[in-house]
């Protein structure tokens, strides 16, 4: 057996479990987001946050697609975007936004490590992931024109 | 019946794009594995000058910059704790390579799976890597600001023990 093929194996095992890991967090994130919307209740929370989304040139809706990000991780966000519509531009900045600033609880303690205190590596990300936010939508909209 | 359904559309259709997801997410992480196997990383590091110049960063810091920004945040956390321990890094440059990839890390993996929903990869590489890299070069101008005030602070103080011996 040549060298080249233990970590191909390794490789399709790790995407496997990480696959895995998707179905146990995306389906049912967006099956509770879809029943959210059903009851009406995405609808209000968009409503709270559709100020701030449009900063972002967002609509509310996405708010909760940031907050599972946030908090939970990026799988968890992607779950929330497929209950959403947004245009290519919009999933870019949310994407952007998310990408930053994601999975807060759990990879700030890991950024412990390298002596980075939580609270000061919750306000970078946050503050870095919104001005990226606003800049891109400025960038979209004045430069591109929409 | 209507909620059971809703329900039941809803995984079919999420389920529907973690397959498109396993098309890419596979080949990727075969890939991802055979560069660590290969050591591809150690054969950037030396290309990595110009940029850890310009951050105030050392040599040494280029393996877990890159390894952190393929990777992943845990392993280039992991081979910082390493280095931290190994005393290799001061602690200074940890702080700056926590920074830079708290904003910009696993650049591969994430982008692949925000680009499956959509999103334009390149601006995402982009964004992210330049303001890792403005946040992380101000952050070092100001940690060495700081540092230099500390020590003229430190100092000051000694005269002034000094001064009162006398």
């Amino acid at each position: 057996m040549p060298a080249f093929t233990e970590p191909l194996i390794k490789g399709f095992r790790k995407s496997i479990s990480l696959l895995w890991l998707l179905v146990k967090i995306i389906v049912p994130v967006s099956c509770v987001v879809a029943l959210l919307d059903f009851y009406g209740i995405v609808d209000r929370i968009a409503i709270i946050f559709t100020p701030a989304m449009s900063l972002f040139g967002l609509p509310g809706e996405a708010a909760i697609s940031l907050l599972l990000g946030f908090l939970v991780n990026i799988y968890a966000a992607m779950g929330a975007i497929t209950a959403i519509t947004l245009t290519p531009q919009q999933i870019t900045i949310l994407a952007v936004i998310i990408g930053i600033c994601h999975e807060l609880p759990v990879e700030t303690i890991i950024c412990r490590y390298t002596g980075l205190s939580i609270p000061v590596s919750i306000a970078l990300r946050l503050t870095t992931a919104i001005a990226a936010g606003i800049m891109l939508n400025l960038i979209y909209t004045l430069v591109l024109g929409g | 019946m209507d909620i059971i359904n809703l329900i039941f559309n809803t995984a079919v259709q999420t389920l529907l794009s973690i397959g498109k997801i396993a098309l890419i997410l596979i080949p990727v992480l075969m890939v991802i594995e055979l560069a660590k196997f290969y050591k591809i990383i150690e054969r950037f590091t030396g290309k990595m000058k110009g940029l850890l110049s310009f951050l105030t960063l050392p040599e040494e810091a280029a393996f877990p910059l890159l390894a952190g920004i393929f990777f992943g945040i845990v392993l280039g956390s992991a081979l910082i704790i390493d280095y931290a321990r190994e005393g290799i890094l001061r602690r200074r440059d940890l702080l700056l390579i926590g920074i830079f990839l708290s904003i910009s890390h696993s650049v591969v993996e994430d982008t692949f799976i925000f680009a499956v929903f959509g999103a334009n990869p390149a601006v995402l590489i982009v964004t992210r890597t330049i303001l890792a890299i403005i946040i992380t070069r101000t952050a070092a101008w100001l940690f060495d600001q700081f540092l230099k005030y500390k020590a003229a602070a430190t100092t000051d103080k000694d005269e002034t023990v000094e001064t009162v011996r006398k």
